[in-house]
């Protein structure tokens, strides 16, 4: 009977379940909110998010529970094994979303599968850490790192075009983010380091120049000052001039980009940078998240009566701004534990990558904890006013079923790792 | 080994990490719901709180017997934001609009964009007036899908007798920009209300407006209202009713009286001077005026000959005539350059004056005639030679005390005062010694450069038959009279003397036309000369002659002789009059 009843519960750290299974019910309890008429002086009205959202995401609970079962205790090698099929049946998954996914609001990302619906660039973000932990953790000693680190470059460029040209900005740049995370655990040299940092940096001042202040001095002040610290660096020739030749070339480069992204983006890029521009078109999602939240105060309006959600203010509610929601009626005491149990999440997951031998586990567990990471800063930042709003969900939170099983699959090989900690 | 000692390293950069982005999310969750908690709590109010005007029925206009004329009617109109179409293109929300409603968009557009701009190109616009029930469903059931797009109910005006009091009542329209300026602030006249544009309408707004009322909604993102209760920050208050004096039969009989002539019939209670009927014909249906009149039928009325938007009982001046004979007379009387039973040179149909010879209008000459005689058969040339016994002044004196020269209503913008001249008047008008002492024979007969409304030539009537103890006529009830009653600065004995004259028009002289049967009419014709055309045809009265309860201004322009055409219209409502007055003392006074 024990036995029996052990089968049903993960293997593993079981303080990392926990989490999981706290975030969970967190994420059911604001769902449940979602799609509850207003409760108050109100007129009985429709809720525009039905129950219906509810209940599928109780079924995608139970899914994601027996995913975490089961992951949590498949051998390691038989992962490792496995990195390159995987990788290589959801690349063709993103394109046939490319070919035959139904087009919604402009863009292509699902596959009809039955009844359900499947996002494919969310397995994408797993396949992609596996791939790369597989790939990087076979070469950790001897061979050119350069190399290596080029090569996994490409294969996470390869998912992460694809899902660009869907068009899904948001999660595309998840791919880049874990890679960034995965490489710098893999040994990245400081100059390289700082010459995509400072590059980025041109890239943001540039944009801000050419596009908000429609002048070029912050840009030409922003190299100069640079050239100034190199200089007082006294670093080697080809070290300044790497970084130089960096930062010219992505402050070139940014219009080039910019001309490629489609209309919607630009003008959610635009109206974070000077919201004024559009009171009511992008930035009005981005207000009324902060106006939600700000109400909220400390301990919130009370849980079913927040009226920036209930009476429709709050827009995507139940998916990219459901922690608006938490905010609303729970207030900082529920925003802020929300913020806690995903930091201890990735505190443990950092432990794990720094406690197990081997380089394949330890990468694999980073990569989890860069998955959630920026999946969970990013999102935040954009429903707090702090990032542009481009879609991305809050792991295991927001409603979606694909998502939420993508992120227990990440859970789920982080609780399978602390297990196989002292494996060789 | 190596890899695994700097993962150690790495770690702790990593958590580093983690620590600094969770600790600026959370500096700045602290700040959001901490430090800017008031603001963003009052932005949320304001999302949900939206305050609706709630517009005051107006009052109603009745008769002096509480007949109601102007009523309202409750209707709903579809408005747009101006933000729907301020590119210049209607939004796609707009666009299915017209779709739906199979509106042409170029004109549509436009009307908005005008509506819009009267607006300093904000607030809202209405897109369809007074809409069906086909299109209010068609909007209600879709509201979520129509952002921006209202139902707004208002209350809009009705006249129940169209164009029988439209001069009187006036009407009401939007308010423009220039209302909304003009108008005390705590009236709180915003875009799409009504206001009294003319007439009454307009000189008892303030009674008539009542105050709009505040209601604080709840509303959703889609703008429908789902709060359970409404909170009242003011409450609404209708506007108060006003009554006319006019009485409708009596408007009613006047109007048939004179129906497809072009004119104007005035009747006034003596001694209170209460307006019991005036019409000016020819007149508009004031029921246009209320919604959007279309350019077409605004531009075919403002451009009728006819002058329908004319109110001819104020705006209209014309001369007296032979009805300023009275005046003559009885300022000769009081200058004493005249006796009641003084005989002048007979009349042989005209008078030499220097080298002009001045015709009588009976070119055969009335002989010799008396005072009263000359007075009952309107002679020319007995009034000419009272004229040269007199100054303009004596005229005007006397003119000025039964109001003539001056504005009787108060409440009619555009009212005419006419024009009593005098030597200054002419020595301005002519230049000093460009005129000469034959002014005086015009003058005396209501000729010349004499002007008068018909609403003074009542009042003219009203104050010969009551010593002058009325007042300027007043329309409503209760209503403060421009001038106040006055005595007259004649003797008894003139006064009795005119009134015998007056009665003798009448009974024997030129105003048979306007005798009854039972009861004593005293009147005066007139035939006014008029460069423009036919003579005007006058007559003013007052009855019964020896207790005096009404008088009455009848004058038809173009028509020709007064007492063949104006009489006869005066006599047939003193008619309908007394049948009025007599059905009301026996339901009134019953037993008593």
């Amino acid at each position: 009977m024990i036995r029996l009843f052990g089968l049903l519960w993960p293997r593993g750290d079981r303080r990392v379940t926990v989490i999981y299974a706290l975030l969970v019910v967190f994420s059911l309890a604001l769902l449940w909110s979602v799609t509850e008429p207003l409760v108050g002086s109100y007129a009985r009205m429709r809720v525009d998010v039905p129950k219906t959202v509810f209940w599928r995401q109780v079924i995608w609970v139970v899914l994601s529970w027996g995913t975490l079962i089961v992951v949590s205790r498949l051998p390691l090698r038989y992962l490792e094994n496995m990195s390159w099929p995987i990788y290589l049946v959801v690349l063709v998954l993103l394109a046939m979303v490319m070919l035959i996914g139904p087009e919604v609001a402009g863009s292509r990302r699902w596959l009809a599968v039955g009844p359900m619906r499947l996002q494919p660039s969310e397995f994408g973000k797993v396949a992609m850490v596996l791939l790369l932990a597989t790939w990087l953790g076979r070469r950790t000693e001897g061979g050119s790192r350069i190399t290596a680190t080029l090569g996994s470059l490409v294969l996470a460029l390869v998912p992460a075009v694809l899902v660009l040209r869907e068009p899904d900005l948001g999660t595309s740049l998840v791919f880049m983010a874990v890679w960034l995370g995965m490489i710098f655990w893999y040994g990245i040299s400081t100059l390289l380091l700082l010459t995509a940092l400072s590059a980025s940096a041109s890239a943001v001042i540039m944009f801000y120049s050419e596009r908000i202040l429609e002048q070029p001095w912050p840009w030409a002040g922003y190299l100069l000052v640079l050239m100034g610290i190199l200089y007082l660096l006294r670093g080697s020739v080809g070290a300044s001039g790497l970084i130089l030749g960096a930062n010219i070339a992505a402050g070139l480069g940014i219009p080039l980009v910019w001309a490629r992204l489609e209309p919607y983006q630009q003008d959610r890029i635009i109206s974070f940078f000077d919201p004024s521009r559009d009171e009511f078109g992008t930035a009005y999602q981005a207000i009324q998240s902060k106006v939600a939240i700000g109400s909220g105060g400390l301990f919130g309006t009370h849980y079913l009566q927040g009226t920036q959600k209930g009476l429709a203010f709050l827009p995507e509610r139940h998916s990219d701004f459901v922690f608006s929601v938490a905010g609303e009626e729970l207030g900082l005491l529920g925003a802020g534990t929300l913020l806690v149990l995903f930091l201890l999440l990735v505190l443990r997951a950092v432990d794990v990558a720094t406690e197990v031998r081997r380089p394949f586990a330890s990468l694999l567990a980073i990569g989890v904890a860069s998955y959630f990471t920026f999946h969970v800063v990013v999102n935040v930042a954009i429903t707090t006013g702090l990032l542009p709003v481009t879609g991305l969900p809050l792991p295991l939170i927001s409603y979606g079923g694909s998502n939420l099983l993508a992120s227990s699959l990440m859970v789920g090989l982080l609780l399978n790792l602390s297990v196989h900690r002292y494996d060789d | 080994m190596e890899f695994r000692q700097a993962q150690v390293v790495r770690g702790r950069l990593f958590r580093l990490l983690a620590f600094l982005l969770f600790g600026i999310l959370m500096v700045n969750l602290v700040v959001l719901t901490v430090v800017q908690h008031d603001y963003y709590r009052g932005r949320a109010l304001k999302n949900r709180q939206v305050q609706f005007r709630v517009p005051a029925p107006r009052g109603r206009i009745t008769d002096r017997d509480g007949v109601p004329l102007a009523d309202n009617t409750f209707h709903s109109d579809i408005t747009v934001a101006a933000s729907q179409f301020s590119g210049g293109e209607p939004d796609s929300v707009l666009a299915q609009l017209f779709a739906w409603f199979d509106l042409p968009p170029a004109e549509t557009l436009a009307d908005l964009q005008a509506q819009a701009a009267q607006r300093g190109g904000r607030g809202r616009a209405v897109l369809v007036r007074g809409a069906d029930m086909g299109r209010l469903t068609t909007v209600e059931e879709r509201r979520s899908r129509l952002p921006g797009v209202r139902v707004e109910s208002r209350w809009r005006r009705r006249y129940l007798q169209g164009a029988l009091l439209a001069h009187v009542i006036g009407y009401t329209g939007e308010v423009d920009n220039d209302d909304i300026n003009e108008a005390d602030p705590d009236l709180d006249y915003r875009s799409g209300d009504y206001i009294g544009k003319q007439g009454v309408e307009a000189a008892f707004e303030e009674r008539l407006r009542g105050r709009t009322g505040i209601k604080l909604e709840e509303v959703n993102a889609t703008g429908r209202i789902v709060g359970r209760e409404s909170v009242w920050l003011r409450a609404v208050q209708p506007g108060r009713d006003v009554a006319l004096t006019l009485a409708l039969p009596l408007q009613v009989a006047m109007d048939s009286l004179m129906a497809g002539r072009r004119g104007c019939g005035v009747a006034i209670a003596v001694p209170s001077g209460e307006v019991l009927a005036a019409v000016s014909l020819p007149s508009f249906d004031a029921n246009i005026m209320t919604g959007a009149i279309s350019m077409a039928q605004w531009r075919e009325l403002s451009e009728d000959p006819a002058k329908p938007f004319f109110n001819r009982l104020v705006q209209a001046t014309y001369p007296p005539g032979s009805l300023y004979k009275a005046v003559t007379s009885l300022a000769g009387l009081r200058r004493g350059v005249i006796d009641t039973a003084s005989v002048l040179e007979p009349c042989l149909g005209g008078y030499q004056f220097g080298n002009r010879w001045f015709r009588c209008w009976k070119a055969s000459g009335h002989g010799v005639l008396d005072h009263a005689d000359a007075l009952a058969h309107s002679c020319d040339v007995f009034y000419y030679q009272l004229g040269l016994r007199l100054q303009l002044a004596d005229l005007a004196e006397t003119a000025a005390v039964f109001g003539l020269g001056q504005r009787l209503t108060g409440i009619y913008p555009g009212e005419a005062a006419g024009n009593i001249p005098t030597d200054a008047w002419y020595d301005q008008r002519m230049g000093r010694g460009g005129w000469t002492r034959g002014v005086m024979l015009n003058n005396a007969i209501g000729q010349g450069e004499i002007l008068v409304t018909p609403l003074q030539m009542a009042l003219l009537a009203a104050r010969i038959a009551a010593d002058g103890h009325v007042p300027s006529p007043t329309f409503v009830l209760g209503q403060q009279p421009a001038l106040p009653a006055t005595n007259l600065p004649f003797t008894p004995s003139h006064m009795a003397w005119i009134r015998r004259a007056l009665r003798q028009v009448v009974d024997e002289g030129t105003g048979g036309a306007a005798r009854l049967a039972g009861v004593a009419v005293a009147g005066k014709t007139g035939t006014a000369q008029n460069p423009h055309g036919e003579d005007h045809a006058w007559f003013m009265c007052y009855a019964p002659a020896a207790a005096p309860e009404v008088a009455v201004a009848v004058i038809l322009e173009n028509a020709g002789h007064g007492g063949a055409e104006a009489a006869p219209v005066a006599g047939a409502w003193l008619h309908e009059y007394f049948l009025w007055r007599d059905a009301r003392r026996s339901e009134r006074g019953g037993g008593s």
